[in-house]
């Protein structure tokens, strides 16, 4: 019998009926089919909607990115673009021309702000500072080039060790102190380039700790008090010290609070007032500070929200540290080498806050 | 019905239009293989993470396709500053300086922390316990020498042709790279 | 002077440090090199202690050695199947290697690699000049392909751990109807079409991302998949290979690599009864009945005229979907994450502020920031290239479903009953079911059969023809 079934003669057989079944329910396969089309082209927009969920994992300082503002006691006057790519430092001359060392060279601005001089390097400037006689002191890795006023180069201090990373450069009437990070001192020379002494290195018996450099930030200033300020970042405190290295007062506390220095490692650069307060630069939240000569948190330059805190991947440190300055009126300079400007802030006239 | 005598007629023509199907096919497949058999390398590709790329958004944690992400936190000994406080290890505000679980960042606890000497502490990864969330990572990077970054740690990374957490990577910092040099590490030199 | 002083302090502790930066570099190159991303060379500090730098662990990938297995295997149980089937006509040797192939290129291989994910990256590869192709992967994507041209599908019968699973689980197999097995048979032309546009153009491995198998072998996955593929399983129970018939995309380049195949299962090993048992045994509904060819014009005239009439609207409907695929691309190219970024950046309503905390959205957008001009850039070129793709893509669904229209206006010619070349899966259900097959094996005496058709009865030569040679 089942036989007898599969002898049907062909136009009887599946073929015929199962086409034009096949036909009749082409729509419905092709709804199907259009409503998984449909599906898939959502999809994007599925995806885009559940990416800008949140990251469960984020490492949150937000609330130490805003500053309260009655802490703010300085405004910005002036911001101008560096001259050059890729600043690093800034210093002050004699007369107050601001110096910048940007790339492989370092630029002297003229009063209206146009380039006074340029001198080329064999690299890149680490650091700078300027004599009051208008000697100008440029700090490369690993050893110090002399320039004069006019910005030609005089001598060529070669390098103390091999580890030499100079990050600082403070000028005095007598000597210079050069602060170098990979030897975990300052080096004090002789206007001649002859090294005198090292100075902050641990030191139980003249109760000195030593420097704590995770990353490459000493930066030394020279008061007209005589003493020198140092960063010592991994302690999250700035120290004083003598010409010839007695510590005189060390102050500063870890914290991401407002009056303390945040992260592992802060402050990076420092600047001092004329009447001996002190400007501290940070990194990390970055923001710029100033306090009293004793130590004691007086105000914001410039808080965290006033620059780029995302630092893009990629981009070392170095090249977002921030560096500051101060000239003779109590203005303070701030290089912002991520946004590549440079701005001028003053004290807020009184009245403004409190 | 009329009995067809073997081999011929339509079954043979069939035949003929199925041997050369084939014979085509054999020389489409045959020039497909050809075209890339100099195009591909003995030499297989894995996935790496370019530690300079990262933007450490979290996803590697959640989006792998293992139960256990093959994304890992790698430390780059040599770049590290030793700190004390260390903002990898540390929550932002920590209330000491100590091992306490509320001050540690890590949210599986996965970082060892190791007193060396005055005033330095070494910080070691327990890949068993790092889910590769890279909230450690942002806290170095962002604060300290970023020492600490996520790798894909070979071992575990199944290599997928498709990577299910570089298909939603913010930075596309997911690559391929030869499996002879299967890391992207960090170094000093 | 003080300097030669320095530099003598300093030697001894540059000195300690020699160590282990020689140690570094030699672990560096035992472990066969590692690239390296060179920062700012800051010393780590000095150790009074003497501590020594741990080192950075670099395990090495785990499945190096084992390409050359897989590719082993694969060949091994490509030529097995084939022998099993064709040879040996094994049923159970037929389970046996599923058996394997499921533990080994499932479980334990974790479903990768794979021969259907495998067909995306030779596209990738034919398209990306960059892409540098692993030689496994060509192995698993031709490997099938050259044997289904010659011996049907039968990397599908036992080598594939997808179609192993779904067959070792059919338990109690139900008949899909005609009509919705003929529908659903195009997906998987359609789906294929599809991962091929997505890979070739760099942006996506659908194939892989919606796999419903590979979570289960891995026995981990996303809870979409996971259930997606307890469903398929649950699914296999009871209808014959879901997913390979309805969905797999390799299976549809095996099925046109089949159709072409030089030796086609046969049921019978002698001739056939007639008796439908095979048709029966089968569950895939691949075993077509006899049809045979009726000379009589009048019947024959409507399906001329059908195939007429289907092959002159070919080009303009080739056309058509060509032009509805092109007007796809602007939407499907989003899958692309370089154009769904670019599509997010020049969005006018884009956040401007970036929240506190960062999320990966803003942090992509911030990235999108820097490098505009190249990402835009790429952006556009990506669509350019979905624009080609989505002609290909339409034109290739319409000439799919009508190859399936000609497919069945084309007049069938069987004598037996015999297995479709191109829905075979070659899983040796059939042999059993035959009663020849029984007398072949002794199971049956050769008198509890009719005997062989004399001519008259309209029996082809096929079967006990192709027997004898």
């Amino acid at each position: 019998m089942r036989r007898g079934d599969a002898l049907r003669p062909a136009e009887s057989s599946g073929s015929n009926g199962s086409r034009r079944d096949f036909l009749r329910r082409n729509l419905q396969a092709s709804g199907l089919l259009g409503a998984v089309g449909a599906l898939a082209a959502s999809g994007p927009n599925v995806r885009a909607a559940r990416s800008s969920a949140e990251n469960p994992f984020a490492y949150d300082v937000g609330k130490f990115e805003r500053t309260d503002p009655k802490f703010i006691h300085y405004e910005e006057t002036a911001r101008f673009k560096s001259p050059r790519p890729e600043p690093r430092r800034l210093a002050l001359g004699p007369e107050g021309a601001l110096h910048v060392a940007a790339g492989d060279s370092v630029v002297r601005l003229g009063e209206g702000g146009g380039v006074d001089f340029e001198i080329a390097l064999a690299g890149p400037a680490q650091c700078l500072g300027v004599a009051r006689d208008g000697l100008l002191y440029v700090a490369l890795r690993d050893h110090i080039e002399v320039f004069d006023a006019r910005g030609q180069r005089t001598a060529v201090w070669s390098s103390p060790v091999s580890k030499t990373w100079l990050t600082g450069v403070a000028v005095g009437e007598d000597g210079l102190f050069a602060a170098d990070s990979g030897g975990r001192a300052v080096l004090r020379y002789d206007r001649s380039g002859r090294l005198l002494g090292r100075i902050g290195e641990q030191d139980k018996e003249r109760g000195i700790p030593g420097f704590v450099l995770p990353s490459p930030f000493l930066d030394v200033e020279l008061h007209r008090d005589g003493l020198l300020r140092v960063n010592n970042p991994g302690r999250h405190r700035v120290e004083l010290y003598t010409a010839s290295g007695d510590l005189e007062l060390a102050w500063g506390r870890p914290t991401a609070a407002i009056d303390g220095f945040c992260g592992c490692c802060n402050p990076i650069n420092l600047a001092t007032l004329p009447d001996g307060r002190c400007v501290t630069c940070e990194k990390g939240l970055r923001r710029v500070k100033v306090y009293s000569a004793l130590g004691e948190f007086e105000c914001v330059v410039s808080g965290a929200e006033s620059f780029a805190q995302s630092v893009p991947p990629g981009v070392s440190m170095a090249k977002a540290a921030l560096d500051a300055v101060a000239d003779a009126r109590g203005r303070i300079f701030i290089l912002d080498p991520l946004a590549g400007d440079i701005r001028v802030m003053a004290r807020k006239r009184e009245g403004a806050s409190s | 019905m009329t009995p067809r005598s073997p081999g011929e007629g339509p079954v043979s023509r069939r035949n003929f239009l199925r041997n050369g199907a084939r014979v085509a096919a054999l020389t489409g497949v045959g020039a497909v293989v050809g075209t890339l058999v100099h195009r591909t390398s003995s030499q297989t590709t894995v996935w790496q993470i370019d530690p300079l790329k990262c933007l450490r958004c979290g996803r590697c944690a959640t989006e792998c396709v293992l139960d256990q992400s093959a994304v890992k936190c790698v430390h780059s000994y040599d770049l590290c500053g030793y700190c004390e406080l260390c903002t990898g290890y540390f929550v932002p505000e920590p209330n000491a300086l100590n091992t306490g679980a509320e001050n540690q960042l890590c949210p599986t606890g996965a970082i060892q922390r190791k007193y060396i000497e005055d005033p330095y502490y070494e910080y070691t990864i327990d890949e068993a316990l790092c889910i590769g969330c890279g909230k450690c990572v942002e806290g170095c990077s962002r604060f300290g020498n970023g020492s600490l970054y996520l790798q894909v740690r070979q071992h575990l990374c199944l290599n997928c042709s498709e990577c299910a957490i570089g298909r939603v990577c913010p930075g596309d910092a997911f690559r391929r790279v030869p499996v002879s040099q299967p890391y992207l590490l960090k170094t000093s030199h | 002077m003080d300097l030669d002083i320095e530099s003598g302090v300093e030697a001894p502790l540059s000195k300690r440090w020699l160590w282990p930066a020689f140690l570094a570099l030699a672990i560096v190159w035992v472990c066969g090199g590692t690239a390296a991303l060179g920062e700012a060379r800051f010393p780590p500090p000095e150790f009074e202690s003497g501590h020594a730098l741990p080192l950075t662990a670099t395990p090495s990938p785990r499945s190096l050695a084992m390409q050359h297995v897989d590719v082993a295997a694969l060949v091994g149980a490509l030529g097995l199947a084939c022998y099993l089937v064709h040879r040996r006509r094994s049923r159970r040797g037929i389970i046996a290697l599923s058996l394997f192939s499921l533990i080994y290129f499932g479980f334990y291989r974790e479903g990768c690699i794979c021969a259907i994910g495998a067909v995306q990256n030779v596209a990738l590869a034919l398209c990306d000049a960059s892409y540098a192709l692993p030689m496994t992967v060509l192995v698993f994507f031709f490997a099938p392909l050259v044997v289904a041209l010659f011996a049907g599908r039968t990397f599908c019968a036992a080598v594939c751990p997808h179609g192993a699973l779904q067959d070792l689980v059919l338990i109690k197999p139900v008949k899909v109807p005609a009509w919705l097995d003929h529908a659903l048979s195009v997906v998987p032309f359609l789906f294929l079409g599809a991962g091929l546009a997505f890979a070739a153009t760099g942006s996506a491995f659908i194939i892989c991302r919606y796999d419903p198998f590979v979570p289960l072998f891995r026995l981990t996955g996303s809870a979409t998949l996971l259930t997606l593929g307890g469903l398929f399983v649950l699914a296999s129970l009871f209808i014959g290979r879901p997913y390979c018939r309805f969905l797999c995309p390799y299976g549809a380049l095996l099925r046109l690599a089949a159709l072409a195949s030089k030796w086609r299962v046969r049921i019978t090993p002698d001739f056939c009864t007639q008796c439908r048992l095979c048709e029966e045994a089968c569950p895939y509904g691949a075993i077509r009945e006899p049809a045979l060819t009726s000379t009589t014009p009048p019947v024959l005239v409507p399906a001329r005229r059908r195939l007429g009439r289907l092959l002159l609207l070919l080009p303009v409907a080739l056309f058509v979907g060509g032009w509805v695929g092109s007007k796809l691309s602007v939407p499907f190219s989003k899958v692309h994450p370089t154009v769904a970024l670019a599509e997010r950046y020049a969005d006018p309503n884009k956040p401007t502020v970036m929240p506190i905390p960062a999320t990966p959205d803003s942090l992509a957008l911030g990235r999108a920031e820097r490098d505009a001009p190249q990402l835009v850039a790429a952006a556009v070129d990506i669509r350019r290239r979905f624009v080609l793709s989505g002609w290909l893509f339409g034109g290739w669904t319409v000439l799919v479903v009508f190859a399936k229209l000609i497919g069945l206006s084309v007049r069938p010619d069987r004598t037996d009953f015999e297995p479709d070349r191109g829905a075979c899966v070659a899983c040796a259900r059939c042999f059993m079911a035959c009663p020849n097959e029984r007398v072949r094996l002794g199971l049956l005496p050769a008198s509890a059969i009719p005997t062989r058709p004399g001519p008259g009865l309209g029996t082809g030569p096929t079967a006990a023809g192709t027997k004898r040679d």
